[in-house]
């Protein structure tokens, strides 16, 4: 069951990212709700959850609009994988943590992609895309996820919660 | 499965360079595998399904809109102007429609030496960073890979990847393919790139020092072009700079189709790439 949920969290999430969200834009920029998802789950879950779901969804953007297979991939599993370190250090129902990592984690995943995609084309004016791209996408992205981690929160409880009765039954 | 439990902290070390890996391997990877278009195969519909929701959720907001403003001004009046709203609404429909064929029609005279094909853009790139976008044609349709992509302004970009029922688009403002192109008034050469610094504007390098190009000169594709007919128009130039480090000039040039409000693409179905062997 959890892993039916998440998959079609995942897909829903791409379609939705890649259609819908686009309606919605401001200032040319769409929220990465991708990132939402791989710090909520890591978040709830712990990091080895964080960076399966964190390689699931950087693996379908990958395939779809990346430029090579795998850098999508690689910054989404590791982003899961760090904010899974904090899985033992904080209780789950703190829902602002999650808002703070999701901004760091945003701004950090923007900039490294920059690095490793932009700058090394000869793209040196990091502020100008520190204030056109990753600012505001780290801020539409924080928005988001103050909704987005509760809507996760409460699936995840309920899941939980299905776990343990399965557990008591034997 | 225990196996993989005993072993936790070598998965996220192993996978990393499995990623590594592939990043190197697809540098220059020519064809999406099999796995690839498989899941492009089964999620390009519902992308398909979801975009003509946006578009009927768009029409029917705004239609009920005007419908609302009338209803308080002319209470009265209401069966009356309920059903010439409609009409107009009908009309008006009848109108964006016709004006949008008419441009198609357009640009079908202006290129129509070569077969085309109509598409609709289904999905654009999750990332804020590129422009990438899917179309619902594939290589079920003909579609291959480097075919021409243009709009009723001029050129798009080209197809970079196909799947069975989806293919890839990569647009000249993005920074990873150039195009061969000149000035249509004074014949200069350059190359068309996407200028990531300048979002949404193209950058035409490598004029020469001595060329006569100046501001609102219309750049067009060049017959130097590999894959590019020539005669398509890119954009007007907006500003001339001179490279400090190549000595050449450097023209910003603002494309001519609309890529925000981008829906429909023709496709050039005639594939332009030589064969030298």
């Amino acid at each position: 069951m959890r892993y039916f949920v998440t998959a079609v969290i995942i897909i829903l999430n791409f379609i939705i990212q890649s259609t819908f969200l686009h309606s919605i834009e401001i200032i040319n920029v769409i929220p990465n709700t991708g990132i939402i998802i791989v710090v909520s789950f890591a978040f709830m879950r712990g990091e080895y959850e964080g960076s399966a779901v964190g390689f699931a969804i950087g693996i379908l953007q990958d395939i779809f609009f990346g430029q090579y297979i795998g850098m999508n991939a690689l910054l989404s599993m590791l982003t899961g994988y760090f904010c899974g370190k904090f899985y033992v250090d904080f209780f789950t129902e703190n829902f602002l943590i999650p808002l703070l990592m999701t901004s760091v984690s945003t701004f950090v995943y923007g900039f490294v992609f920059y690095v490793l995609n932009i700058l090394l084309f000869g793209y040196t004016d990091v502020l100008y895309f520190l204030s056109n791209i990753i600012l505001p996408e780290t801020a539409y992205t924080s928005l988001f996820s103050v909704f987005l981690y509760k809507l996760f929160y409460i699936i995840n409880e309920k899941l939980e919660k299905r776990e343990t009765v399965k557990r008591k039954l034997f | 499965m225990n196996f993989l439990k005993n072993h936790k902290k070598f998965i996220i070390p192993i996978v990393s360079v499995l990623c590594l890996f592939m990043i190197s391997f697809s540098l220059n990877r020519a064809e999406p595998t099999f796995f690839e278009s498989g899941i492009g195969y089964i999620l390009t519909p519902v992308q398909e399904f979801n975009t003509s929701v946006i578009d009927w959720i768009t029409s029917k907001f705004n239609a009920l809109s005007n419908i609302n403003e009338i209803e308080s001004e002319n209470e009265k009046l209401k069966e009356e102007v309920y059903s010439l709203q409609m009409e107009i609404d009908r009309l008006k429909l009848v109108e964006a429609e016709n004006k949008k064929l008419s441009e198609v029609l357009k640009i079908d005279q202006k290129y129509s030496d070569y077969p085309k094909v109509g598409a609709r853009i289904i999905a654009k790139d999750t990332s804020n960073w590129y422009d990438v976008f899917l179309i619902d044609k594939g290589s079920n349709d003909g579609i291959k890979k480097n075919m021409v992509v243009i709009a009723s302004g001029g050129l798009v970009g080209k197809v970079s990847e196909t799947g069975f029922n989806y293919a890839k688009v990569v647009s000249i403002i993005d920074d990873t393919d150039s195009v061969g192109a000149k000035s249509l008034r004074t014949d200069d050469i350059g190359f068309v790139r996407g200028d990531f610094e300048n979002r949404g504007m193209c950058k035409m390098e490598y004029v020469d020092n001595d060329a006569e190009i100046m501001a609102g000169d219309e750049i067009v594709t060049s017959h130097l072009s590999d894959i590019y007919p020539p005669g398509i128009t890119i954009g007007y130039v907006k500003d001339i700079k001179t490279d400090e480090n190549t000595l050449t000039k450097c023209a910003l040039i603002s494309p001519t189709v609309d890529f925000k409000h981008l829906e429909t693409v023709l496709v050039i179905t005639e594939n332009f790439k030589k064969n030298i062997k």
